[in-house]
């Protein structure tokens, strides 16, 4: 099903490795997981010890998954943008949810591999990378009850000069002593919040009057002051448990506040390009999914007195999907090569918001488009729990509001094309 | 391999970057000067113990006027000179004696280097280093940068081992000026230490 028109990706003999290895085990652990999880009626069971999830998760780090964005000097695995995009394809045509947990465990070990120094280096990220038995499963603090896309927002620098419309933020962190004093709450959408080890925390700094004055550092949990929430029972990406973190009175070292003014406001825009081509690119995986699943129904699928596929109502909905899943993987591969030159290779840290926003858009837009049109041809049957479209078509949908709603993230990057462009 | 700071190592800095087309292009658009702040460290100390370290710290010192040097008098890095190794930094080379000067290092800790500093000035010109020199305390206090920090975070970036940014966020440098400028030219920041710095090998 799969054909890359890029011969130089195509007629790569390692490259082709890659993507058949990765496919084989998104195939045969990932998938038959997430549906597994999926189907289970009570969040609590999707991060019971016994669960799935841990095997999957301990799986991924033994191929080293959870190192794709950390600096190679500290223990990254060493790809390049081009491989990065074809592992993270194919584990999202595995499951986006599940994938999600491998990307958000890697978001505050990869900010410390390129900004710390020291004892960061040594006592966190070190073993971080080393581990393959989840001991160490990190997650993403962003959004607040009071600020949910606009945090995000928040973080384009176009958008800083109109930051103080929003709310200022609830998270916030105090000098104190030789460290840090962390109070308030984050919301219940914190992906793989209910089995994280280690958040990735964007914070506020004193006087707490804006978004901007902020901060992000790592906050172990496992430590008194941090209160979890119960998983969310959601619509989609259910293999994704999200719960909220509360912090009251949570201490953490000097080093351990990675990112502080004014790098913060200037620059932690470039950690959403970096998830933003992560996102882009697992929901093309699911996009993909979509497709193929539709296509192989409309062959088989006898209707009308002929497959689906000889229909010219269904021939037009296979076209347009095809169209968006190919788009959508050269468009964020692109894209990702790109955001990968500006922040690993020449570290220069200045990639395009707008266009790493744009294909997380277009990444996660078109996969809710395709598996829309594919749940149309399944019809009746689609809508039943034995068809796997049913599961991609709520993953698909609940994409469109993770990691910032659409409409959200395109007003940042409309900020970023009226000022840049 | 150059003694950082020396005159050898100024002369070499000067000559990477004017043989550096990567470095030229990178930098095309930069304008600014940096105040650079190099505070006394332990590692220093080492440094300064061995006699190629004590050398080409005077050679760096020497290329100052007299005059100018004068004004570290009564700052903390005159009275390490004056009054732990016995020679005012305003004295002419030939009366820094080396030998004298390596036997009274051994003594000195880093408590004796608290807040010692040299100061060394730069000027970046659309692509070109127009100048590099040590001056004395409170001059050029109004350049547009300053960059400030000890001893050993310095050695770490101008050997190239680690990148300016990184050195800055972790706090082991002290970066003062317009940040956004930075960023926005991030290039030649990152094209100073890769293609220039650590083209001149330190010792």
């Amino acid at each position: 099903m799969y054909f890359e028109i890029d011969p130089k990706i195509g007629e790569d003999k390692g490259l082709s490795l890659l993507r058949e290895e990765t496919h084989r085990f998104a195939e045969e652990v990932i998938r038959p997981a997430a549906r597994e999880l999926d189907r289970m009626s009570d969040p609590e069971q999707v991060i019971a010890k016994d669960s799935p999830y841990w095997d999957v998760l301990k799986q991924m780090k033994k191929l080293g998954y959870h190192r794709i964005f950390i600096d190679q000097d500290y223990g990254g695995l060493g790809v390049n943008a081009t491989e990065a995009h074809i592992i993270l394809e194919e584990l999202g045509w595995g499951s986006v949810g599940l994938t999600t947990a491998i990307g958000v465990d890697q978001i505050a070990p990869a900010v410390a591999s390129l900004f710390a120094m020291g004892d960061v280096i040594e006592n966190l990220v070190k073993p971080w990378v080393e581990d393959t038995e989840a001991k160490y499963h990190g997650c993403w603090g962003v959004t607040e009850p009071d600020c949910g896309s606009d945090y995000i927002m928040a973080c384009e620098e176009s958008f800083l000069p109109h930051v103080k419309e929003l709310h200022p933020g609830e998270v916030r962190a105090d000098k104190d002593g030789d460290g840090w004093v962390i109070n308030g709450p984050k919301s219940s959408w914190i992906s793989s919040a209910p089995t994280a080890t280690h958040v990735g925390l964007h914070v506020t700094l004193p006087p707490h009057d804006s978004l901007a004055n902020g901060a992000f550092c790592i906050v172990p949990l496992e430590q008194e002051g941090v209160a979890k929430g119960k998983p969310v029972d959601k619509l989609g990406l259910r293999d994704d448990p999200q719960g909220d973190i509360s912090f009251d009175n949570v201490h953490i070292p000097d080093d351990y506040m990675l990112i502080r003014p004014p790098f913060y406001e200037l620059r932690i825009g470039q950690i959403i390009c970096v998830t933003s081509c992560f996102m882009g690119t697992i929901f093309t995986g699911l996009a993909r999914a979509a497709f193929e699943e539709a296509l192989e129904y409309s062959k088989n699928r006898v209707q009308g007195g002929k497959p689906l596929c000889e229909h010219q109502l269904v021939k037009q909905k296979l076209y347009k999907m095809f169209e968006k899943v190919e788009s959508s993987r050269y468009y964020t591969r692109k894209i990702m090569e790109h955001v990968w030159e500006r922040i690993y290779t020449e570290r220069t840290f200045d990639a395009s918001s707008r266009h790493a926003l744009s294909a997380q858009i277009y990444g996660k837009r078109s996969a809710f488009e395709v598996a829309y049109e594919a749940l149309q041809i399944f019809g009746g049957y689609g809508l039943t729990k034995d068809f796997l479209i049913e599961k991609l078509f709520r993953d698909a949908r609940a994409g469109l509001i993770e990691d910032g709603t659409t409409e959200v993230l395109g007003l940042a990057a409309a900020y970023n094309i009226v000022q840049e462009c | 391999m150059a003694i950082f700071p020396s005159r050898e190592w100024v002369e070499a800095v000067l000559q990477a970057a004017e043989k550096s087309e990567k470095y030229k292009e990178a930098a095309k658009d930069w304008e600014g000067d940096f105040l650079s702040i190099i505070e006394g460290d332990e590692e220093f100390v080492r440094d300064l113990s061995r006699r190629e370290g004590m050398e080409g710290f005077i050679s760096f010192l020497d290329m100052m006027p007299l005059e100018a040097r004068k004004k570290y008098s009564g700052t903390p890095m005159g009275d390490v000179f004056e009054k732990k190794l016995g020679v005012p930094l305003d004295s002419p080379a030939d009366k820094f004696s080396i030998d004298e000067m390596l036997s009274m290092v051994s003594k000195l800790s880093a408590e004796d280097l608290k807040g010692a500093c040299t100061y060394f000035w730069s000027d970046f010109w659309h692509g070109s280093v127009r100048a590099m020199k040590p001056v004395a305390p409170g001059e050029h206090e109004d350049a547009t940068f300053k960059l400030s920090g000890k001893y050993s975070a310095w050695k770490l970036m101008v050997s190239g081992k680690q990148d300016t940014i990184r050195l800055v966020m972790s706090n082991k440098l002290k970066l003062e000026g317009d940040m956004s400028y930075v960023m926005k030219h991030m290039k030649a920041v990152v094209a100073l230490t890769k293609e220039v710095f650590a083209g001149v090998p330190i010792d």
